[in-house]
């Protein structure tokens, strides 16, 4: 599963749980790290990375309280989509389940952004996308 | 090496899938969205759908930190504009430009582009040297492109011919350094005497063309620039 930060992991946390429960399947909790160009991906980008361990932490507590254990995983890249799907072929992933906040741009029109999009074309497993419930009116 | 390729056609992909395989770091710019996604989609995350000739683009592409900037767009005024900004504004150590109209070269030499490539004159200089023509042919430029090597064809009617190397008054900043007879390549002496159909391999300025003409092919010859 691919995590972001946002609230939505736990959403995706809990799917992916449901999901690997049963099977007693491994649970893999993905962060990646966007570095753009201006650094070296080997650069040292100590509040991002202390951000970064942060929602894996996260991840790994809830799942411990959904009596499951995750392997997190915490990678930088130039790309988050193309992260995503690598790691995916690198582990053999059966299913990469990754989160979707439901977000608009101004007019109202719905923005899926690109890291979803690029995972669904190019992931050699199964996609579960897990989008967030849209907000309530007035909220 | 970190490397920033501007211009996503057939130059810049093969060049940054070549640059990849070999190991360096790349980023691709390229203003087209489609062909930016086409390339990405083929040789990875390593393409920005940018314009390089704008100055946030290249900040975005982390020329701040490149080793190279090559310019290899199909647009002589862009590649120019890149490498200035890439040199004057991001302090880049190397600039590599494309450069399609040979007129244009001297004009980025003089701008401080550090290295140019003409497929243009290149082609030219494998049309000329398949076809006997008398004339002075530019084979490649040395030392940044101050100096070039040239090679003349001598016929019967050259001023140069029955006279020795040590008796020809070489223009200024020109050197012979060898000649080609019957096919087989020999070093210039002094003591050297140029037959019709040789052709004499020097090593000369840009600026010395002319009056290397006349010294080597004679006054009637076409004296338009190569």
């Amino acid at each position: 599963m691919a995590l972001n930060g946002a609230t939505i992991d736990r959403l995706v946390l809990a799917y992916a749980a449901a999901l690997a429960k049963p099977s007693k399947a491994d649970l893999i909790a993905l962060h990646v790290v966007e570095i753009d160009w201006t650094l070296p991906l080997d650069a040292s980008v100590a509040g991002l990375s202390e951000e970064a361990q942060r929602v894996l932490d996260v991840a790994e507590a809830h799942a411990e309280r959904l009596g499951l254990h995750v392997e997190p995983l915490l990678l930088k890249a130039r790309d988050v989509g193309a992260a995503i799907v690598d790691e995916a072929a690198a582990q053999e992933a059966d299913v990469l389940v990754l989160g979707l906040p439901y977000r608009t741009r101004f007019g109202g029109d719905f923005v899926i952004g690109t890291t979803v999009p690029y995972v669904f074309k190019n992931a050699p497993c199964t996609v579960w996308v897990v989008r967030e419930p849209m907000p309530q009116e007035g909220a | 090496m970190f490397v920033i390729v501007v211009g996503g056609g057939k130059v810049g992909y093969y060049l940054t899938k070549e640059l990849i395989e070999a190991g360096h770091e790349v980023v691709l710019l390229e203003k087209t969205r489609a062909r930016a996604v086409q390339i990405s989609d083929e040789i990875g995350s390593v393409v920005l759908a940018r314009d390089g000739s704008e100055g946030s683009a290249l900040a975005e592409a982390g020329a701040n930190r490149a080793d190279i900037v090559t310019a290899v767009t199909g647009d002589d005024e862009d590649n120019l504009v890149i490498c200035q900004m890439a040199k004057h504004h991001f302090s880049v150590k190397r600039t590599i430009a494309r450069v399609n109209n040979p007129k244009n070269e001297s004009l980025f030499r003089h701008l401080g582009v550090d290295e140019i490539i003409s497929p243009t004159r290149t082609i030219l200089g494998a049309i000329e040297q398949d076809i006997p023509v008398h004339e002075l042919l530019h084979l490649a430029d040395l030392g940044g492109g101050d100096l070039e090597l040239i090679e003349a064809h001598l016929t019967d009617e050259s001023p140069a011919i029955g006279r020795t190397s040590a008796d020809l008054a070489m223009p200024e900043g020109c050197t012979l350094f060898a000649y080609i007879r019957d096919g087989k390549a020999q070093s210039v002496r002094a003591e050297t005497q140029f037959r019709g159909g040789d052709k004499v391999i020097v090593i000369g300025r840009r600026d010395c063309e002319d009056a290397l003409r006349g010294t080597l092919i004679g006054e009637d010859e076409d004296t338009s620039s190569l």
